[in-house]
């Protein structure tokens, strides 16, 4: 049986860093696709996960509960992911085919081709929209998962949600 | 062409997996479409690769042990510079940071920023910065300065970076940038971060006494 993660952060402040492996093991796998479909790109999804994961264990001695270790981590990650996001924003204009408006609109795109157009309309979305979109749509996250894990009301995710669905119906020709 | 009609509350609630009444058949289609999209984007995201533990573990034996948790004195005299994303002005590529040096009380000017107020002994001189090399005005409005945009403005640096100081009372405090008189911008890198009512959120510092700051 695996130690939780209470034990292995008690441990790790005890003195055996070692045991760090277990989280960063635990919650690379538990939280990756989350960072990937959020960054939209996998070099700066892993240097934001490693970034994350090096901040939580310098701040580990201020995780108020340790059995709750994911939470928290959770939080520093999407902090990390979001000012990749906005950093990213800040030098690259994106842009996003418009499905409807494309000649191949009428071919049968495979489903590559459509995940990879989703991909690009996912980056039009604000960074709320796209985090709540990405946690209840690609992580398949309960509303009550993803308050627990952001510290957002479940009323204001939704909202996010749905706005994000709207969004993302207009930009990929209303999804016919 | 877009088709920028909204799905109506019963699809948003069978996207949900919630309880629905009948659908119309094409917005049933368009909702198993975004879904069925979803479900194929989250399945061609590959693992992150198990070396990113390696490279984790690398720094953390670096350090040898789990810091000691940093004084606020620490704190304040390390920068946090995390970037912004003003979205109305594409030539405007924005990274934002707060509180970065203080005075505790003293009388000296800090270097390089403009000084708003002089302090008292009830207040301490708080650093504001922001990185807005296309901006063309930017200031910080907050509830210490009755959300004026024009009350204390920023003065533009080198590259780009905004900054002012201010005296500010102790207590606690929430703010935001506001870039080119039009745009609010909370500071990305606060600790605390409440909503302001109209939907946007505004930052929050605290000011504490002997120079103590969190933002």
């Amino acid at each position: 049986m695996e130690p939780s993660d209470g034990t292995i952060v008690r441990r790790v402040l005890d003195g055996d860093v070692e045991q760090y492996r277990f989280l960063v093991e635990r919650y690379r796998s538990r939280f990756g696709r989350y960072a990937l479909a959020v960054v939209g790109d996998r070099d700066a999804a892993q240097d934001a996960m490693q970034e994350a994961f090096i901040r939580a264990f310098d701040a580990l001695a201020s995780c108020r509960n340790p059995d709750r270790f994911g939470a928290w981590f959770f939080r520093i990650l999407a902090n990390q992911c979001r000012n990749v996001v906005a950093r990213r924003r800040d030098v690259v204009d994106l842009e996003v085919a418009d499905p409807a408006g494309d000649e191949r609109a009428d071919a049968a795109l495979d489903r590559s081709e459509l995940a990879a157009t989703l991909e690009a309309a996912l980056a039009r979305l604000t960074p709320e929209q796209r985090e709540a979109f990405v946690m209840k749509h690609v992580d398949g996250r309960s509303y009550e998962e993803m308050a627990e894990l952001l510290g957002v009301g479940t009323d204001a995710l939704k909202m996010r949600v749905y706005r994000a669905r709207d969004t993302l119906r207009e930009l990929l020709g209303g999804l016919r | 062409m877009t088709d920028r009609r909204a799905f109506g509350p019963g699809t948003q609630r069978y996207l949900d997996g919630e309880p629905f009444g009948e659908l119309p058949a094409d917005e049933r289609a368009a909702a198993d479409r975004l879904a069925a999209l979803a479900s194929s984007y989250g399945a061609r995201l590959e693992p992150v690769d198990a070396a990113l533990d390696e490279a984790v573990m690398a720094a953390v034996r670096r350090r040898g042990a789990v810091p000691v948790r940093r004084g606020a004195w620490q704190w304040l005299v390390s920068s946090h510079r995390v970037p912004v994303r003003p979205v109305w002005v594409a030539a405007l590529a924005a990274a934002a940071a707060l509180v970065v040096w203080l005075a505790p009380r003293g009388p000296a000017a800090p270097r390089g920023a403009a000084l708003a107020a002089a302090a008292t002994p009830d207040t301490v001189f708080v650093r504001f910065e922001l990185v807005a090399p296309g901006a063309r005005t930017v200031s910080v409005a907050g509830s210490f300065n009755g959300w004026r945009v024009d009350a204390l403005p920023m003065v533009r640096g080198a590259a780009g970076i905004w900054s002012v100081t201010v005296a500010l009372p102790v207590g606690e405090h929430r703010y935001d940038f506001v870039v080119d008189r039009t745009r609010w911008v909370p500071d990305p890198t606060a600790h605390s971060q409440v909503g302001d009512g109209f939907g946007g959120m505004n930052s929050v510092i605290i000011v504490g006494p002997k120079g103590l700051v969190r933002s």
